[in-house]
């Protein structure tokens, strides 16, 4: 069989991941930047490790030892996935790790919520949902839990969602964003109607498209569409919208990338 | 019908796989025979956004299709070609639908047939209809519809009769954004295995009734999302070695269409094709470097090494400088399929299958098992335990591991990542059972618990 030499192998093709890898493991990357506080930092590397009974051991000896319950998901859930987004933005550690800290994170939350009389605040809600007529959802279920490893409400509509049924999350939810997903070209048609009817009630909220079929230039062509190549796009595009930028034009020159 | 489940391999050595050539050609369509020794452009393409919003719309849509791919065809002299009808979901809702369709395009097919004797076949793909918003719904009530849309499509035109069945699919998202490996065996060698045999026996015999071809499925529900997650070299969604292991999982899953009567073409995005062929020794459609339409992939040469037919995935229907986009993409894929029936001509084949092969093999892990003498190997252990879908399943996952491993003590290049990945992967699957039984019952009460949209009742437990 043919095949090469290490040398002429060189001339055909680079494994740019190889070249270019981090010199740092995930896990001493993550050591750097933990909270240094005793009692925060155990919650923080369990989410960090997706270890969801010792995120609830660190919460509940936090709590045993005079911290507030609610307060505690912004002092410390939030930081352990502030890590864990972090690193992944930094191209450190892949999407499932980020996975299984959200769901760390998620049942901590709800650990912190049983345990207390008040809500928490969030950063803002965010209505999720995959396109009338597909079925496709991996797309929207990562967009929504980095949603929440950021510090988002989501209100997911699952998929195959009826373009009233987002009207009406969106009526009852007051969102800064909406997200819809889609895999096929035949049912990305049904973000325009979406973006119609959001206009028609008069709702001017960004609406964030993307998935398989989906590309810029479709989701150009109505007025609230901003595309996002990656679902990690998502919680960029919302903390854009919080820390202010509502107008889709400058939404769409700040994440559209073609 | 039972599955008659494969304890051989059909070829004797790696190195009798070539493409064009299969060990049991696929007679279809308009005098068309399929891996007999040249290989074939299958062009696939998806309608425009608004043309599904009715029925004459969609029907004059695919008109405009077929008619410009022949006419291409035609006057850049090419000898044969298939079309690739992958449903929109109202074509398969409405089996009616998907009939019009599949008459229209098989009239026009018929003319250019008549006209200039080139050599064509329609497959239509049928959708997985099988689900409500939120559950699979396997073996529901969509479950007549979805054979119906087979049958009627069969009988309006359609030669070649495939579907991207989803069995398992929900468990596997929840695993592969988790590094679960037991839950992607479980997922696709078990959950998968144990639908395809129910839907391919049904097929069959749609197609044995209606004297068409039953085709053969692909994990694209499965494997390819991992592979599509998995990305390029710079992404970082997935390691690229945790894809490959899907992969691998996936080939005892649609060898089961071929333990259940179809015949081949397998479909184009069956990256497992390559494995499956060289157990069945069947013509394999397949895909790689003619569908970065569609989506990019890292080894779209490689893939071409054992096709019998060659395909772009899927592009949707508009214009480019150099004509619509279904003549572009048939043009590329009839060159394509030129100089490899030069090759053939010329007793050449192998030359052009190992340059093929060598120009991707080290480009990543997904390549280097896809190899055609590594993807033997992969096929070897399935057979092994042939008759037991988990063990196979099993096998298949730990072959690959050991294959990977082989190439990163030699010229693959792997990143710590990956080979952390792969690592972590080995050891979980050693840590598995045996017994096929044990392993079930644990992953039923897991997945039961953790995903919430699983019902065992679609699987027939």
């Amino acid at each position: 069989m043919l095949d090469f030499t290490e040398a002429s192998l060189k001339k055909v093709l680079t494994r740019y991941n190889v070249a270019l890898e981090k010199a740092m493991t995930p896990e001493e990357a993550a050591e750097e930047i933990y909270p240094k506080d005793e009692l925060i930092y155990p919650i923080a590397k369990a989410i960090f490790e997706g270890e969801e009974d010792d995120v609830i051991e660190g919460l509940q000896a936090a709590i045993d030892a005079g911290k507030d319950p609610i307060a505690l998901i912004d002092d410390a859930l939030m930081v352990g996935m502030g890590v864990v987004t972090r690193l992944y933005d930094e191209g450190i550690i892949f999407l499932p790790n980020v996975m299984m800290s959200a769901d760390a994170m998620l049942e901590g939350i709800e650990f912190c919520k049983e345990n207390s009389e008040t809500a928490p605040v969030t950063k803002g809600t965010v209505v999720c949902h995959v396109a009338e007529g597909d079925v496709h959802d991996i797309g929207k279920n990562i967009v929504t839990a980095l949603l929440r490893a950021n510090g988002y409400n989501v209100v997911d509509l699952g998929r195959d969602v009826p373009v009233d049924e987002v009207l009406k999350a969106v009526a009852e939810n007051n969102p800064i964003m909406v997200t819809g997903t889609a895999l096929m070209t035949t049912t990305m048609y049904a973000f325009k109607e979406v973006n119609d009817k959001l206009l028609e009630k008069g709702y001017k909220i960004p609406f964030a498209c993307g998935g398989g079929a989906v590309n810029q230039d479709f989701v150009s062509q109505f007025a609230l569409g901003v595309y996002g190549e990656e679902a990690a796009d998502a919680p960029k595009i919302a903390d854009a919208i919080i820390a202010g930028t509502t107008d889709v034009a400058t939404l769409r020159d700040k994440f559209h990338k073609h | 019908m039972a599955a008659k489940r494969y304890t051989s391999m059909a070829y004797a050595s790696a190195d009798e796989m070539t493409f064009g050539v299969s060990k049991y050609p696929v007679k279809a369509g308009l005098d068309l025979e399929i891996g007999a020794g040249y290989t074939i452009p299958e062009i696939n393409y998806a309608p425009r956004p608004e043309a599904g919003s009715s029925k004459e719309k969609l029907v004059k849509e695919y008109e405009r299709i077929t008619t410009d791919i022949m006419s291409r065809m035609v006057q850049v002299g090419f000898p044969a070609v298939i079309l690739e009808t992958e449903h929109v979901q109202q074509m398969s809702n409405n089996p009616s639908w998907g009939a019009e369709v599949a008459h229209a395009q098989k009239t026009i097919m018929e003319e250019f047939h008549d006209e200039y004797g080139i050599k064509c076949a329609l497959r239509h793909t049928i959708g997985d209809i099988r689900e409500n918003r939120d559950f699979l719904q396997l073996r529901g009530d969509k479950y007549s519809v979805f054979l119906e849309a087979f049958e009627e499509c069969a009988k309006a035109g359609a030669d070649l009769l495939s579907v991207e069945s989803m069995g398992g699919k929900e468990v596997f998202d929840y695993a592969v954004l988790r590094n679960d490996i037991a839950g992607m065996l479980y997922a696709i060698g078990c959950l998968g295995s144990i639908d395809m045999e129910l839907i391919w026996s049904d097929i069959s015999a749609i197609a044995k009734k209606t004297g068409t071809v039953s085709a053969g499925d692909t994990d694209c529900a499965q494997a390819n999302t991992a592979m599509f997650i998995g990305g390029g070299l710079l992404d970082k969604n997935l390691a690229h070695t945790l894809a490959i292991l899907a992969r691998a999982i996936s080939a005892p899953r649609s060898l089961v269409a071929y333990e259940c009567g179809a015949v081949g073409p397998g479909k184009d995005c069956g990256y497992e094709n390559v494995i499956v062929k060289a157990i069945t020794g069947m013509p394999m459609t397949q895909e790689g470097k003619t569908s970065t339409c569609a989506h990019s992939d890292v080894m779209g040469n490689l893939i071409m090494q054992c096709c019998d037919c060659w395909s772009n995935e899927s592009v949707e229907y508009h214009g480019e400088f150099g004509g619509t986009t279904v003549q572009c993409w048939s043009e590329s894929l009839a060159y394509d399929c030129a100089l490899m029936n030069t090759a053939l001509e010329t007793k050449n084949d192998k030359v052009l299958r190992d340059l093929l092969m060598l120009s991707d093999r080290y480009r990543d892990p997904q390549a280097y098992v896809l190899a055609y003498d590594n993807a033997y190997r992969v096929g070897q252990a399935i057979v092994k335990d042939g008759d037991n879908i988990y063990l196979r399943a099993k096998n298949a996952a730990v072959e690959c591991c050991n294959i990977v491993e082989e190439g990163a003590a030699g010229k693959l290049d792997l990143s710590r990542f990956e080979a952390k990945a792969l690592a972590d992967a080995k050891a979980s699957l050693e840590a598995l059972p045996d017994d096929m039984d044990k392993f079930m019952d644990d992953c039923l009460t897991k997945y039961k618990s953790e995903v919430k949209v699983f019902l065992p009742e679609n699987y027939g437990f």
